[in-house]
């Protein structure tokens, strides 16, 4: 299997990165591609390189060659022949940009999502907070994404995450965040499983939007109060 | 649990739109809307200090398509004030679908006449076959009209009469429905729009109704 982390930035990918070297028979390559609206000079990334948590392992990734860098953005024709050109197996999603279909089909089974809210019910934005709010579970949903928002068919894995100790709303989000090196191992050693079957992202859920003040500040004071 | 937190925070918010919105309304600067302006404040005002189930009876969502003798502006007017809409069964217009296709394809300025034709009652917007027209206009105002307005950090890019026709539909979804959603976008409107704001137009009277029908969304939930 080989697989391509997508980035804006190293330090993004350095979890993912290192979670892999886990999972035999399997290459990971770092994909930095300039973020939208970024500045795309060199110096800006060996800054940050350096700069940012975790630069001397960037560093030991840009030398033992694992990291391709483009200067040009994603749905760029030359950026998608150079990618084409990889052949790779999948792609993790770790960026900021939003996928066009010519991108996705890039990668020989696609892109994975960690998607921190339970498919299909899920969808959108804030949708770890709006099921807090909904009083449903939380959890991560790991599935093939399309062009369109979460309603990409193949889910490889879901499963909820229990919040109950977390005294904040940050709190909670890092937690699951945090998962996503994990989540996306998992994901892919599933994949190589024998028998594995992909469960159906149906569109029985909503498109959830971001969440107003007023009610952020009700999620919080709900996790807040867990436990009593 | 969560639904105490919820109605708390939801009765705070009730409470600050009638103390600092409302109370602030100046009815002589919305011209030949004036007297309704007045009206609203007045009976908003008055409604603060009565109780809620009182004040806002619940709002009864139609269970087939409705007409009657006036426009959808008219209609919107009534509803914000709590008023009979003396309203009789009718025929569906053209379907969803196509008006989806017609919607993303038009100006905001097209798309706020489609959109008050369509629901000359507005009321039928609540009813379960307008689902994707409804999750449409939510679409469009929590992501391409929100973008618009807080990338530029401006109101100057939208079309105020067509962003304020979609939040009444909402805030009327808001009311008869049981999506937290459809609420959600009014509070984040609420928070978005700089208190100070003055619509162009002349239906800048849409943002009274917006409030009326925002007040009375918050007052149906808290009273559940």
């Amino acid at each position: 299997m080989r697989a391509g982390i997508l980035v804006n930035s190293l330090p993004a990918a350095l979890t993912i990165y290192d979670e892999f070297k886990r999972v035999p028979d399997c290459e990971v390559l770092v994909l930095l591609f300039p973020a939208p609206n970024d500045s795309q000079s060199l110096a800006r990334h060996v800054a940050r390189l350096f700069l940012r948590r975790g630069g001397l392992k960037s560093l030991r990734l840009v030398l033992g060659r694992k990291v391709i860098r483009f200067r040009k953005p994603l749905t760029h024709a030359k950026t998608l022949t150079r990618l084409q050109g990889l052949e790779l197996d999948i792609g993790l999603h770790k960026s900021g940009e939003i996928y066009r279909q010519s991108t996705i089909d890039a990668f020989r089974l696609g892109i994975l999502n960690p998607h921190i809210g339970m498919l299909p019910r899920f969808r959108g934005r804030s949708v770890m907070e709006w099921s807090v709010l909904e009083g449903e579970p939380v959890g991560i949903t790991v599935f093939f994404i399309d062009s369109n928002i979460d309603t990409g068919e193949r889910i490889v894995l879901s499963e909820e995450i229990d919040i109950s100790d977390c005294r904040s709303l940050r709190e909670a989000r890092e937690r699951l965040f945090n998962l996503d090196a994990v989540f996306f191992r998992r994901a892919i050693e599933l994949l190589g499983s024998e028998g594995f079957e992909y469960k159906l992202n149906d569109g029985s859920g909503h498109r959830y939007y971001v969440m107003s003040r007023l009610f952020r500040g009700a999620v919080e004071k709900i996790i807040m109060n867990f436990e009593l | 649990m969560p639904k105490d937190f919820i109605v708390t925070a939801l009765k705070d918010r009730f409470a600050e739109l009638l103390n600092t919105r409302i109370a602030g309304l100046l009815p002589e600067r919305y011209g030949p809307a004036s007297d309704f302006v007045a009206d609203a404040k007045r009976q908003l005002l008055v409604a603060s200090s009565t109780e809620l189930s009182e004040s806002f009876p619940k709002m009864t969502a139609p269970v087939r398509w409705m007409e009657g003798d006036f426009d959808s502006l008219a209609y919107l007017r009534r509803l914000s004030l709590g008023e009979p809409l003396d309203l009789r069964f009718g025929a569906v217009p053209s379907l969803p679908a196509l008006l989806l296709d017609d919607l993303s394809n038009h100006d905001a300025s097209a798309r706020f006449q489609l959109l008050s034709e369509r629901y000359a009652c507005p009321l039928n917007f609540t009813l379960p076959a307008e689902d994707g027209v409804r999750e449409w206009v939510l679409t469009r105002l929590m992501v391409q009209d929100r973008a618009l307005i807080e990338k530029k950090n401006s109101l100057r890019a939208i079309h105020a009469e067509d962003l304020l026709l979609k939040l009444n539909l909402v805030a009327l979804q808001a009311c008869a429905g049981s999506d937290l959603r459809f609420l959600d976008a009014l509070n984040y409107y609420y928070e978005l729009l700089p208190s100070a704001w003055h619509p162009p137009g002349q239906y800048d009277w849409l943002l009274v109704s917006y409030f009326c029908l925002y007040a009375r969304a918050l007052a149906a939930w808290i009273s559940r």
